[in-house]
């Protein structure tokens, strides 16, 4: 005897390797899902720690709270409080920055460094290069990493900054990251935009004499001991606070960057949990539906067997590790191409966010959690047929197995009526005797017809976004924010700046939303009637505009408060006398980015007592004068920052068009797998049952192109049929999608066109005629004599 | 003197198993013609079989020349073949090869469906004794039933050659009978051309020649001066 190889091993050895090209159509898909585990739990992982760490490290606070002008003695009694661990007040402002070579200005967010020259002990920026700016200097700077490198400053390079009305011209001692500012959004901005949009580090004594805040703060930032209760501490901030313009304090779950950062990251483990049932799923199908074919056709070799001796275990035992040595393969190329996208893709979020490294940890329970899956997969699927291989008793195994029953019925009467092709018929009939595989075969195509939907559906739903964000509702050129509220005249000074066509304002007025005992915290927007630059805009396109004294809010408000239309709602001013008025819900918009509250101007006016005011004006402009426009502003001390909405409608375009365009491509080679898997397995398995039906029509003078339409015919129309099947799945994930997608910083709208109906129909019908076309040209090389001289 | 059908001339067909070649046809000569009903007798591996898979047009002739009428089969492509095939011949086989699907009527309709001038389903059936069974799928069928049906569906086409290899070698002698009067009855009726290949000797006595085959090549050729009728053989 030559090596310790059993003659069944042997056997199971050249099985599978005559059964590679099913076994591999099969392990792809299983490989799919092997990967997507693997890919999405690893950059789940990553991203995750990698968070953690650096906000570990560069201790992240857990509590935020701001205020006008709060004295610094106040800082002793929050550290005092019960709980609190760490607190580091500062100065916050928004500034206009003048950046060398560039007409437009952008915005810098003002942050003060201790007096110490130290770094903060709290959300401590991570310095990537350079130093931090002496104390004690007037004119030094360190700045956000990205910023730098959008704008490709170097240190030593120079910018100015309006603080407070004077044109101050700064040098950049240094650069750095922020836990804060993981991904750093500007003001009245959706995402991020490096070149716009960035965090300074300035000596607190500039900034103090600057904004007339010497021995005062406006933002506080507190860490927590483990057993505090947070609600308890901000209440007491809040009250500490109140009296110095304070206007809230908020947890990390409402700190901007994190509520961003945290999302992502937990929408990776979605993906995790959705996608790969799916392909496991159907690669136990396919595997249940082969190795049901090979049994069948190794009927008097099982009974040959069981005549040897080999007992059921045996001979079960030899079935299911061919499924598994399928499931080997799968998982190889899973792991392989999971283990490297994994790694690839949370670089390419690293840099996405900014993260200042990335912390990969192999996770080994994902590898072996996605192989015994698969493994398990396969097994599971190949189960049922290996025992009834292994209950075949030997006598009636080595005899031919009784022809397949066909009956009349109803259905055959209805059919014959139409007068079919004899072929057409055999089709039919195919697929009525085996109800339960048709059946599978349907309902894994429709599910890759749905992964398509799904994808599809996202890029309208975007577009959807971008049309109503956009041209209906921001339709201004820019936004310029004043540093205070100003009365209704100053938007007479804007119109004036050079050219500026239309200017509307607009008054952002932070409340506390209350029903109950559910609160929101959020700005009241409020707009003269009949605005048309910036409005609300209701997703059936219908602008909003509030009338009287009601309260519009956004569809997210109105859940997450429980409210409906008539409601009472009680309001808190954050600003102002800060009183507390009930107001009647008038309506709720729907809209897509986050939470909005409206309320007409007259009725504001009425209800702060102050006026007809505006925080912020929206100006359309004439190309022709931008440059006068823009330096103008470089130098207008109202004006605490602009948004150029033309750019951060290119910016999000561009962004959504990339990773839109990347997705879907992700999801055709998925859908495409699938089909192959289907189609390729399920024709060869037809072919195969069929061979000698298919020979007899050769013989009969049926030509190749007739045959093939058996074969193509049954195919496809199984294919055809899980169209609408299909279509119904991705209604239904994508519907799904828009639930665990919305948030309070953004919602997606249901938008599905025939288009993508269409495309991913198309899709899964190429694939699955492209499948059967490779299997097709087997019926060339049938040997018809041969099929002719043996009984199966 | 009948019409010439079928002329072969020293039709050689060589097979190649493994790394030995075998010579199936060693230069086999002989004409068949029109009305007649030949029986093919011979042990396995004779060669009678791959003579009519190559008179049917499923094989091709390595060398050497084969006529139906004036129609060179050696030259013919694969599509000129299915082309031959579906109008000139019809098979019958040993394991029937009945589509499981179609009813007994359904498997007829597929070769009336394509044939330039075939006869209604319902008259083939009848002809070989089975029109009381015509919805039947062949699961309900017994096997004598089954080899009708597929009789019926070789003759419904109303061909000029009858092509059967071993048509009772999967029937008992009462209903290997019944067939083999089903195909005479074609063979007087339609005055198609039949052969016939049988391990069964005893089936030679109804045919007007009988044929041996001997080592790849015919080894006698006898002509009946009588023939028996089916009922009247002995097995």
């Amino acid at each position: 005897m030559v090596g310790a190889m059993h003659a069944l091993d042997i056997k199971l050895l050249r099985d599978f390797k005559r059964l590679w090209s099913q076994s591999l159509a099969i392990a792809l898909v299983l490989g799919c899902g092997v990967m997507i585990l693997l890919t999405a739990f690893g950059m789940h992982r990553a991203l995750d720690d990698t968070l953690t760490a650096f906000y570990e490290r560069n201790a992240f606070a857990d509590i935020w709270a701001t205020a006008d002008k709060a004295p610094r003695a106040l800082v002793k009694d929050i550290a005092q409080m019960d709980g609190v661990q760490g607190v580091e007040a500062r100065i916050e402002k928004y500034l206009v920055l003048d950046l060398p070579a560039r007409t437009k200005a952008a915005t810098g967010l003002a942050l003060s460094l201790p007096e110490s020259g130290d770094l903060p002990r709290l959300n401590v920026p991570l310095v990537r290069s350079g130093r931090l700016p002496d104390p004690l200097a007037s004119d030094e700077v360190m700045i956000s990493e990205p910023f730098a490198q959008a704008n490709g400053f170097k240190i030593g390079d120079r910018f100015s900054a309006l603080l407070s009305g004077r044109k101050r011209t700064l040098v950049i001692t240094g650069t750095a990251l922020s836990p804060e500012y993981v991904y750093a959004i500007g003001p009245g901005s959706i995402m991020p935009d490096d070149e716009n949009f960035g965090i300074l580090w300035l000596p607190a004594p500039m900034l103090s004499a600057a904004f007339d805040m010497a021995g005062a703060f406006n933002a506080v930032a507190l860490s927590l001991s483990r057993d505090a209760k947070p609600d308890t501490v901000m209440s007491a901030v809040e009250a500490l606070l109140d009296p110095y313009g304070g206007t809230g304090a908020i947890e990390r779950d409402r700190q901007n960057s994190h509520a961003f950062v945290s999302t992502e990251i937990e929408q990776l483990k979605n993906m995790a949990m959705i996608l790969p049932p799916i392909f496991f799923g159907i690669s136990a199908f396919l595997v249940n539906m082969v190795i049901g074919r090979i049994i069948a056709l190794e009927r008097s070799e099982i009974g040959l067997l069981k005549a040897l001796g080999y007992s059921d275990v045996h001979i079960a035992g030899h079935y299911v590790l061919l499924a598994a040595l399928t499931a080997v393969i799968g998982i190889a190329v899973g792991w392989g191409v999971g283990g490297f996208l994994a790694r690839a893709m949370a670089a390419q979020y690293a840099i996405y966010f900014k993260f200042p490294y990335l912390i990969f940890n192999v996770s080994y329970d994902a590898y072996a959690i996605s192989g015994f899956l698969a493994l398990l997969t396969a097994a599971f699927g190949a189960l049922r047929s290996a025992l009834s291989a292994a209950r075949l008793a030997p006598a009636i195994a080595m005899s031919p197995p009784a022809p397949p029953r066909f009956k009349r019925s109803l259905f055959d009467r209805a059919l014959g009526a139409l007068h079919p092709s004899q072929p057409t018929m055999m089709i039919w009939r195919a697929i009525i005797r085996w109800p339960m595989r048709a059946a599978m075969s349907v309902l894994g195509l429709s599910l890759a017809v749905a992964v398509l939907i799904s994808a599809g559906f996202l890029s309208g739903a975007m577009d959807t976004i971008v049309d109503v964000a956009f041209e209906q509702s921001n339709r201004e050129d820019a936004v310029l924010m004043f540093s205070t509220e100003r009365p209704l005249s100053v938007l007479e000074e804007v119109r004036n700046l050079p050219g500026v066509l239309e200017v509307e304002g607009e008054l952002m007025t932070p409340v506390t939303l209350r029903n109950g005992h559910r609160e929101k915290a959020l700005s009241i927007v409020t707009r003269g009637t009949g605005a048309t630059l910036a409005r609300a805009v209701h997703r059936n396109g219908r602008a909003i505009d509030p009338q009287g004294a009601g309260l519009q809010i956004t569809t997210r408000v109105a859940q997450v408060l429980h409210l409906v239309a008539g409601d009472t709602v009680e309001v808190e001013f954050l600003t102002g006398h800060k009183e507390t008025h009930s107001l009647i819900v008038s309506g709720v918009v729907d809209q897509f980015f986050g939470l909005g509250a409206y309320m007409s101007r007259e009725a504001m006016a009425r209800l702060s007592r102050a006026g007809q005011q505006v925080s912020v004006a929206n100006v359309t402009l004439d190309p022709a004068h931008a440059t006068a426009f823009n330096e103008k502003l470089k130098t207008t001390p109202a004006i605490a920052g602009t948004v150029r909405v033309t750019d951060m409608r290119t910016g999000f375009q561009g962004t959504i068009d990339e990773s839109i365009s990347v997705m879907n491509g992700l999801f055709i080679v998925v859908a495409v797998l699938i089909t192959i898997g289907l189609t390729y397995n399920g024709a060869r398995i037809q072919l195969s049952e069929r061979a000698r039906e298919l020979a007899s029509l050769r013989i009969l003078g049926f030509s190749r192109g007739e045959v093939s339409y058996i074969l193509v015919g049954e195919t496809m129309l199984l294919a055809a049929a899980a169209q609408p099947v299909g279509w119904a799945i991705g209604i239904w994930i994508s519907s799904a999608m828009v639930n665990s997608f919305t948030s309070d910083l953004y919602s997606i709208p249901l938008v599905l066109s025939p288009a993508t109906f269409a495309q991913a129909s198309l899709i899964v019908l190429a694939a699955a005629l492209g499948s059967v076309l490779l299997v097709r040209r087997r019926i060339d090389r049938l040997d018809l004599v041969a099929v002719m001289k043996t009984r199966e | 003197m009948a019409e010439l059908i079928f002329q072969t001339k020293d039709v050689v067909k060589t097979y190649r198993t493994g790394g030995t070649e075998v010579r199936a046809l060693d230069g086999v000569s002989l004409d068949l013609f029109a009305a007649e009903l030949t029986v093919l007798l011979g042990p396995s591996g004779s060669g009678k079989s791959t003579l009519l898979n190559i008179l049917g047009g499923l094989d091709h002739v390595t060398s050497g020349l084969v006529r139906f009428r004036n129609l060179d089969l050696s030259s013919l492509n694969d599509r000129a073949l299915t082309r031959y095939r579906r109008d000139h011949v019809g098979f019958v086989f040993q394991f029937y090869n009945l589509v499981p699907s179609l009813t007994a009527r359904e498997n007829v309709q597929m070769v009336t469906d394509i044939a330039p001038d075939p006869m209604r389903p319902e008259e083939a059936l009848e002809l070989v004794g089975m029109g009381h069974r015509i919805d039947h799928f062949p699961a309900e069928l017994s096997g004598g039933e089954q080899q009708r049906v597929a009789i019926a569906r070789a003759i419904a086409k109303r061909p000029e050659v009858l092509l059967c290899d071993e048509p009772t070698g999967a029937l008992d002698s009462k209903t290997g009978a019944h067939v083999l009067e089903a195909i005479r009855e074609i063979n007087d009726t339609l005055g198609a051309t039949a052969v016939i290949i049988t391990h069964n000797a005893a089936i030679r006595q109804m045919a007007h020649r009988v044929i041996r085959f001997q080592d790849g090549n015919i080894s006698a050729v006898e002509t009946n001066a009588t023939r028996l009728s089916p009922a009247e053989i002995e097995w």
